[in-house]
């Protein structure tokens, strides 16, 4: 069973839609890594069980090789430097791939809800009105702000203004929620992807 | 044969329209003739009044500073756009603090006065996602295509703002200076020679005086 030996195994071929780019070591700087890991973050305060939607995501496009199950799913967003849990370890060119194709996916069934949203966030600037005041918009926020408390680690610096204000942790999200917003696009996944990847290659 | 693309979305509105070379469509399931020539392109966006018009140079510059600008408000890096054709220039900037964008185009049949139109950000995305829609199409200008690519390392701003960075060196020359000027009105120790001590005994040892008595017995 040649097919079985993790040393021939190809990688999987979802993968090729995302261009390579030439970056010192084949692995993923820090800012990279933190980029994708908010990303999913403002996904999961947007979706009520998205972790869930994440892992059957992982199975739909046979990436369980990359990421094996829950824990090695954790293990790579815990590469974030902002994280509690942070590992310390960087991603692979690949780990990277299937983290943005997982968001991808799973951003594209919540387009009008993300529409719905920022348009709200429109109407509350141009009323003066504070963004907390629209009800939908108050609810992605709190999901927002309870997880990034929870699992960011308030002794970095950035973090701890982050924690220390709750406006600018809105305006983090509603930034999130904006870039998500062009992920739902034709080329999302390409533009996000290759975005990450500005002021990184040589 | 006149050919009409449009690519709609909510709140803009993306028409292209041209003449087909009369080369049949590559692909088979795809039965539309291929627009090669573009005429006239024409944007709209919903509750916004004036429109954007002109021909293949604007359809290019148009394109390219989206594009570009959607890349940098995604990296958080401003892309600069180089090359752009001198006439039917676009030009998007952010307006600050207020979430907004504006978008300049400059006629080049209306030479005096410059359109301007703000957007939001949902305008925007729209805006991109029917390039990337024209783009996607394969039956429309099938030799534009979209191409990205991130910016270099020499475009990353720092991290930190000069300032901020000069702080720690500013501070040690400072205190460098201040030490070096309170040690000033130290006076510097006067330095003794040794003098060599002639009156010490000498530490040589003197074999003992008793000797004789423990000399073995003759």
């Amino acid at each position: 069973m040649a097919d079985s030996n993790p040393s021939v195994e190809s990688k999987p071929i979802i993968l090729d839609v995302l261009p390579d780019f030439t970056i010192s070591g084949q692995r993923c700087a820090g800012r990279i890594q933190q980029h994708i890991d908010l990303l999913l973050l403002a996904l999961e305060a947007l979706e009520l069980g998205a972790s869930e939607q994440m892992l059957a995501t992982v199975k739909h496009f046979n990436l369980e090789q990359i990421i094996k199950n829950r824990i090695a799913l954790w293990r790579l967003r815990s590469t974030n430097p902002w994280r509690r849990a942070y590992t310390r370890d960087s991603l692979t060119i690949e780990q990277a791939k299937a983290l943005v194709i997982i968001a991808n996916y799973r951003v594209k069934p919540l387009t009008v809800q993300i529409r719905q949203l920022l348009l709200a966030e429109q109407q509350m600037h141009e009323k003066g009105l504070p963004v907390t005041c629209h009800f939908l918009l108050a609810e992605y926020l709190d999901q927002f702000r309870a997880h990034f408390r929870s699992r960011m680690n308030s002794r970095r610096a950035k973090v701890s203004v982050y924690l220390s204000s709750e406006d600018q942790l809105n305006e983090l999200a509603l930034l999130l929620l904006k870039q998500l917003l062009f992920c739902t696009g034709t080329a999302g996944m390409q533009r996000f992807w290759i975005s990450l990847f500005d002021g990184e290659v040589a | 044969m006149n050919i009409q693309r449009q690519y709609s979305l909510p709140n803009c509105t993306l028409i292209l329209e041209g003449l087909s070379n009369g080369v049949s469509p590559s692909d088979g399931r795809d039965t539309r003739p291929v627009l090669s020539i573009l005429v006239n392109v024409e944007c709209r966006f919903l509750g916004i009044p004036e429109k954007l018009q002109g021909g293949s140079s604007f359809l290019e510059n148009l394109v390219k500073t989206v594009s570009e600008y959607a890349q940098g408000y995604l990296s958080g890096i401003p892309h600069p756009v180089h090359t752009q054709a001198e006439e039917d220039k676009v030009n998007l900037e952010t307006l600050p603090d207020q979430h907004l964008h504006r978008l300049t185009w400059y006629p080049s049949f209306q030479t005096d006065n410059p359109v301007e139109m703000t957007l939001t950000t949902v305008q925007l995305f729209d805006l991109v996602e029917s390039i990337d829609q024209f783009f996607a199409d394969s039956q429309t200008l099938p030799d534009l295509t979209l191409q990205l690519q991130p910016l270099s390392r020499r475009y990353r701003p720092p991290d930190e703002p000069l300032a901020q960075r000069a702080i720690p060196a500013t501070l040690g020359i400072a205190s460098l200076v201040v030490a070096a000027f309170a040690l000033f009105f130290i006076p510097s120790p006067e330095i003794k020679e040794p003098e060599p001590d002639l009156s010490a005994p000498t530490t040589e040892t003197t074999p003992p005086e008793d000797t004789s008595s423990d000399s073995p017995p003759q």
